[in-house]
């Protein structure tokens, strides 16, 4: 098995301190493209051997992150440490990093073996070192059998691993991966996420994963940076990131939600636009008078009868039955899109959701995520 | 490897099975045939049958100024007795070689330029460019160098305005190395051309990768994109070796006494009707330019290798 990378102590299963040793760290780092700003300036720290994700759509700075750290563009401005050395004017061929790109760009030429090797002898690994360390290589990624073969003659998800491989054997101190998945087709997409999740595990090596897809980002990922027009919204647990989204993008960015633009009273109650009060569990705070609650789906459950206290109504627009859940779509008075309700499958509704009929639907307030507060 | 050998074996065996065709067919084989008569007739008669009077003229012999059919390798044997010829033989190899090395050595940072750090946009109008010089005659742009480098040309004018100079340049023209510099340009726009086609095809990534594995850039492209557009650079080598090896016209112009090349001496024998002895010399450039073709012939399928 590949060795991970940096140092010993570190890879004894030490338990976690309160303040992780930090693999990468970018300070104030940002990126100008011709006047244009790709990166506004931005501060990160990626934990030694985490699993770390960059998520966010097209344009949004993340390759942009993951070039800067590979040394593939200049910072504008800031630092970039990798292992405490300020690598910020390294070149990418001497930095202790390697890249898993979204084309692969696997070596045509060469056979799976070579391609792999091809780190080791820019190093001048010893042959005999070398030998071993690609065989170890291919095996982590269970691919021994094909180490003649050369790329064209392997499928998408063997070319990816042999990506994988050919960058791990060099033990880097961070293992960069450019949507990797993103050629690949769904089914195949799933195996090689548990299957880069397993090599992640096995190395132990810190991996920085760029995707658009925040399912992805979700099953892989120890941590998140959700990133928007060159900014990080928000950098937590998966878990965090869906509970608790700091900003309304990042809540619709990252699975479904509801939107309420609601005002505050100053009696406590949160009342929405058309004045109907909900649960929300900021209203005894007296700080703001103007927000937007954010509600996922499987939050909203419906009323025991109509006219129950903090309800809100609704005629059902659809109603799909999708196997493990039922997906309902309401026209509510009170916002603009139809608001989702999902319900898990076997459980019984008081209600009934025929298409056309009129619901009443409320939820937790704890459930109820308050963004954008604003005074009056 | 093996299996797609397999597989490859049975390709051809089913594409063989295509091609037989039952016998009652073959009857109408002539008429289908009948199409490639014009193609037949040209090359038969423009470029085999010249080709072969060439090969037997140079075995036989020229008495008072009539060709003769005695076979003898008289013609061979005076070609290498004279120091002179066997000079210019080897010179013109050196200076081909030479103008080769140069043109390509040019042409490839222009095209990687080109097709790497120039929009998409302003590509085409840039091979424009390189291609204009061909609306002119190849004879006229020989020529043109001469108003350029000659003792009153344009340079030397210049350097004379400029006070640089009192006396006009003489060795700007009429030696080797003015052969070989307008050679370069001549045929500069050839390899631009091929190497640009296969640098467009070139995944960029390539060198991202090699660089990202420690690879620094001139080793990046030496290892990982030398390698893959191989077959356009082997092509650009033969398109520009193989002409400037027959060239006559480039050092008759501007070569002057000490630019010959071996086409000079080709051109000299037919003018004073040694026609056998032309024939011999022209077989000897054939047989490099040939000798060439084989040597590459290998590279020039590499894309075979991989499967691509």
């Amino acid at each position: 098995m590949i060795e991970p990378a940096g140092e010993p102590q570190s890879a004894g299963g030490a338990p976690e301190t309160s303040s992780p040793r930090h693999t990468i760290e970018l300070r104030g780092v940002s990126k100008r493209y011709r006047g244009t700003e790709a990166l506004a300036p931005l501060d990160l720290e990626i934990r030694d051997g985490e699993f770390f994700c960059l998520l966010g759509p097209s344009g949004c700075g993340k390759t942009t992150t993951l070039n800067l750290i590979g040394g593939f563009v200049e910072a504008t401005s800031g630092e970039i440490v990798i292992q405490g050395e300020n690598v910020t004017n390294v070149p990418p061929h001497q930095r202790n990093v390697n890249t898993v790109f979204q084309s692969y760009a696997l070596f045509p030429h060469l056979t799976v073996r070579d391609n792999v090797a091809f780190g080791l002898k820019m190093s001048r690994v010893p042959a005999r070192e070398s030998e071993v360390r690609t065989r170890d290589a291919l095996e982590l990624v269970r691919l021994t059998d094909y180490a003649d073969y050369y790329p064209a003659q392997l499928s998408g998800g063997q070319q990816q691993r042999v990506a994988v491989a050919r960058a791990l054997v060099n033990r880097p101190a961070v293992l960069l991966l450019d949507e990797p998945l993103g050629a690949l087709d769904l089914k195949l997409r799933k195996q090689l996420q548990v299957e880069l999740a397993r090599i992640h595990r096995d190395v132990g090596t810190t991996f920085v994963f760029v995707t658009h897809d925040q399912e992805e980002a979700m099953a892989m990922a120890d941590r998140i940076a959700v990133m928007n027009s060159g900014r990080i919204e928000q950098v937590g647990t998966p878990e965090e990131i869906y509970a608790r989204p700091s900003s309304r993008f990042v809540a619709d960015f990252v699975g479904e939600s509801n939107f309420f633009e609601v005002e505050r009273r100053g009696d406590g109650t949160v009342v929405t636009a058309g004045g109907s009060p909900v649960p929300c569990s900021m209203g005894a705070s007296s700080d703001w008078s103007r927000a937007t609650l954010m509600v996922r789906p499987e939050a909203i459950r419906f009323a025991a009868h109509k006219g129950e206290h903090l309800c809100l109504e609704g005629e059902v627009l659809q109603s799909s039955f999708l196997g493990s859940f039922t997906r309902v779509a309401i026209a509510c008075a009170d916002t603009q899109a139809p608001v989702l309700a999902t319900l898990p499958y076997g459980k019984r509704h008081r209600q009934e959701l025929r298409v056309e009929s009129t619901v009443s639907f409320t939820w937790d307030p704890e459930d109820a995520v308050v963004l954008d507060l604003q005074q009056a | 490897m093996t299996s797609s050998a397999g597989q490859a074996e049975a390709v051809v065996r089913g594409a063989g099975a295509i091609r037989a065709r039952p016998r009652a067919v073959l009857t109408s084989r002539l008429g289908e045939y009948a199409g490639f008569g014009p193609v037949l007739l040209l090359f038969g008669g423009f470029f085999f049958a010249p080709l072969v009077l060439i090969i037997a003229y140079s075995f036989w012999q020229v008495i008072d100024y009539n060709v003769v059919q005695n076979w003898t390798l008289d013609n061979y044997r005076y070609f290498l007795s004279v120091p002179t010829y066997v000079r210019t033989f080897i010179a013109t190899l050196w200076m081909t070689a030479l103008a080769t090395v140069l043109t390509i050595g040019i042409a490839f940072p222009f095209a990687y330029w080109l097709t790497r750090y120039v929009s998409r946009s302003w590509q085409r109008p840039l091979l424009l460019l390189v291609i204009i010089p061909f609306w002119t005659s190849y004879l006229l742009r020989v020529a043109s160098w001469i108003t350029i480098l000659g003792e009153g040309g344009v340079v030397n004018r210049t350097l004379e305005a400029l006070g640089l100079i009192h006396q006009p340049l003489s060795f700007l023209l009429y030696n080797r190395w003015a052969v070989i510099f307008v050679l370069v340009y001549l045929y500069f726009p050839f390899a631009a051309l091929t190497l640009f086609s296969a640098l467009e095809r070139f995944d960029w990534n390539q060198l991202k990768a090699a660089m990202d594995l420690g690879a620094p850039p001139l080793t990046a492209i030496w290892r990982i994109m030398l390698p893959q557009i191989r077959p356009g650079v082997i092509t650009a080598v033969i398109f520009v070796f193989i002409p400037i090896l027959g060239e006559y016209l480039t050092p008759q112009l501007v070569g002057g006494v000490d630019g010959v090349m071996i086409g000079n001496l080709v051109v000299n024998f037919f003018v004073g009707a040694q026609y056998t002895r032309g024939a011999a010399i022209a077989l000897l450039i054939t047989a490099i330019a040939v000798a060439m073709l084989i040597l590459f012939r290998r590279s020039l399928v590499l894309e075979q290798v991989y499967g691509r």
